[in-house]
């Protein structure tokens, strides 16, 4: 435990020093790393471990997003107060969804999950308070004035998204390894075994759908805080089907595959764009080389490796033990 | 009154196209055990081959004609050399579950970027076949147009066509054999790979109908029929994903149920609205309107 405190609290350090020495965008482009790595991890924990496939995780990060900026403006709050309202809210949403969600399996959560992904984020267009199609405003604020004037407001992004982001994985990693990680695995491998030893599957699966919930909802606040707003139009069913993309890419069922995932999903677009420029640009190419190049890789990984890269390599060098 | 009328007719017009993305979705399921998500994508694409025939010859029918040829031939060949591969590599592990689904998500996007990059995401249209001015009854104009009314009539037409397929041919005997107890159905010299197939095309041919007809009311881009994708699946549970009698009950059920929440409640609590049926018939009758019992389920 005190060994992997500390090497959080390095990779930490390490975030800190990469961070002053890259230019803006890259920066900026790290906070996004940041607010997805908490995304799959949500996923990771949902899919990898309890064997749910949810497509509905915009919608997760909607409910996380909106809760954050309505606490943020309304109640005046400091932003740690905001991001603990959507981690709370989308907790108890998907407590809420989760019972439901218990039933239905395979197939069947996959479409409802869906249905609310697609559902969800409209309805912030139907009610005022919500901000309709421009949405709401999201500012945490300058950066502190002790950090300097030099230090911008980019950089001041990635630090608070680091520090979530190393926080949530700090702590999703501890649930995995708990009691809980394992019923969610035994669970997943075999229902009726799992039962059979004593376990309530329904009851473990509703808490897996409220984690996952709940990290979904903090990095959709997270992301607010990047694009510094919160819109129907930011919470996407391709969004949606990014991160079910990105864990899939990263190794389902591997926690510190997320970071790997992550970085793909903000990579793709700029290799993309190289690749369209290079074969002469035109607006169809750039538009749509990126879905091409996820869509060619996700159903590659599912046919080759499908439990992620890293099992293969795993499973390799098992092999040249024996 | 009148917008009780009008919300009843506007209803089963959507519904019918529901009804058929929904049989799509049924087919594949009951044959593959796989609920298609790319089936969004195959109707898009021959609804986009559609669209060039109907805007070249201004002909509307052979548009039709020929997005379910396509949509026939697209679905028999994501069946062969897609899906097929998928189950040679026999999926284990955490992965198991989700393969099937996020490969179809892949394939979704795969024809999605492919359709984006020969034409383009600029909406494009199709001349529909019949007015789209409504019907005026005594002295009102309702919404419900002559386009309406055919795209009803194209809907039972093709139910019908298949009705008839599914019960009164060797094929359809075949094709339901098959999707009941494949075993079985091989042991009696049915060709179960090939039915499947078959199975596919029929899909593939029946979505392609959907994406026209959406299309002949509507905008068409690359993400335009992914709603119809979400409400063709909330019909199919509503009928239980087995049934394709119930799949169409289910898809007029929600139809209408939408144009009432279109009409009286919110536009954009439509999409929400769908979510909110389908929780509903999960959480009432998991197994569909028209379960009648576990005893049949094989």
């Amino acid at each position: 435990m005190r060994k992997k405190i500390a090497f959080f609290i390095f990779l930490g350090w390490i975030l800190l020093l990469i961070g002053d020495r890259v230019d803006e965008l890259r920066v900026y482009q790290g906070a996004q790393i940041a607010m997805y790595t908490i995304a799959l991890a949500s996923i990771v924990l949902l899919t990898g471990y309890s064997g749910q496939v949810s497509l509905g995780n915009g919608a997760m990060m909607a409910v996380g997003g909106y809760s954050a900026a309505l606490t943020l403006n309304n109640l005046g709050s400091p932003v740690w107060v905001a991001f603990l309202m959507a981690i709370v809210a989308s907790a108890l949403f998907g407590a809420f969804l989760g019972t439901a969600a218990a039933r239905l399996s395979g197939p069947y959560l996959a479409g409802t999950t869906l249905a609310l992904a697609v559902g969800l984020p409209e309805i912030a267009n139907q009610f005022n308070f919500l901000g309709g199609v421009p949405g709401l405003l999201f500012d945490v604020g300058f950066p502190p004035e002790r950090l300097g004037e030099e230090f911008t407001q980019y950089k001041w992004f990635f630090w608070i998204a680091s520090f979530i982001a190393l926080l949530a994985l700090f702590i999703t990693s501890n649930i995995l390894q708990s009691r809980y990680g394992r019923t969610w695995r035994a669970i997943r491998s075999s229902p009726l075994a799992a039962e059979l030893s004593g376990i309530n599957s329904s009851r473990m699966k509703i808490l897996a759908f409220t984690i996952s919930s709940a990290l979904a909802g903090l990095a959709g606040a997270v992301m607010a805080m990047t694009i510094s707003l919160v819109a129907p139009g930011a919470y996407t069913l391709t969004l949606s089907f990014a991160l079910v993309t990105g864990a899939v890419l990263a190794g389902v069922s591997s926690l510190p595959g997320v970071v790997f995932g992550a970085l793909i999903l903000v990579a793709i677009p700029e290799v993309a764009d190289v690749v369209a420029t290079r074969f002469g640009g035109g607006e169809n190419l750039n538009n749509y080389l990126p879905t091409l190049i996820v869509s060619v890789l996700l159903i590659l990984s599912v046919i080759f490796t499908p439990n992620g890269p890293g099992e293969k390599l795993r499973r390799h060098h098992h092999k040249k033990k024996i | 009154m009148h917008k009780l009328l009008e919300t009843l007719l506007i209803g089963l017009s959507t519904g019918s196209i529901y009804a058929l993305m929904s049989i799509a979705l049924v087919l594949v399921w009951r044959s593959t055990r796989v609920v298609n998500f790319a089936q969004a994508g195959q109707a898009m694409l021959s609804t986009y081959i559609g669209f060039e025939i109907a805007s070249r010859t201004e002909i509307f029918w052979l548009g039709l004609a020929f997005a379910i040829a396509a949509g026939a031939l697209l679905g028999a060949g994501v069946d062969f050399f897609f899906m097929r591969v998928l189950f040679k590599h026999a999926v284990s592990g955490a992965a198991a579950v989700v393969a099937p689904v996020i490969a179809t998500l892949g394939l979704l996007g795969l024809i999605r970027s492919i359709v984006g990059l020969i034409w383009g995401g600029e909406f494009k249209s199709i001349k529909a076949p019949a007015s789209t001015d409504g019907f005026t009854i005594g002295e009102t104009t309702i919404p419900f147009s002559a386009l309406n009314l055919l795209v009803i009539g194209t809907v039972f037409s093709i139910l019908i066509v298949l009705a008839i397929v599914f019960q009164r041919t060797n094929l359809g005997l075949s094709l339901r054999a098959s999707a009941y107890a494949p075993e079985i159905a091989q042991l009696a010299g049915i060709k179960t790979a090939r039915i499947r197939t078959i199975g596919w095309a029929i899909a593939g041919g029946v979505g392609g109908v959907a994406g026209m007809l959406v299309t002949s009311n509507n905008f068409l881009s690359p993400y335009s029929l992914d709603l119809l994708l979400v409400f063709g699946f909330i019909a199919a549970v509503i009928g239980g994903l087995e049934s394709m009698v119930g799949s169409v009950v289910g898809a007029l059920i929600l139809g209408i149920a939408l144009t009432f929440i279109l009409n009286y409640v919110g536009t954009s609590l439509v999409f929400i609205g769908g979510f909110v049926v389908l929780i509903l018939v999960l959480l009432v009758k998991p197994d569909g309107i028209m379960a009648k019992g576990k005893a049949r389920r094989a």
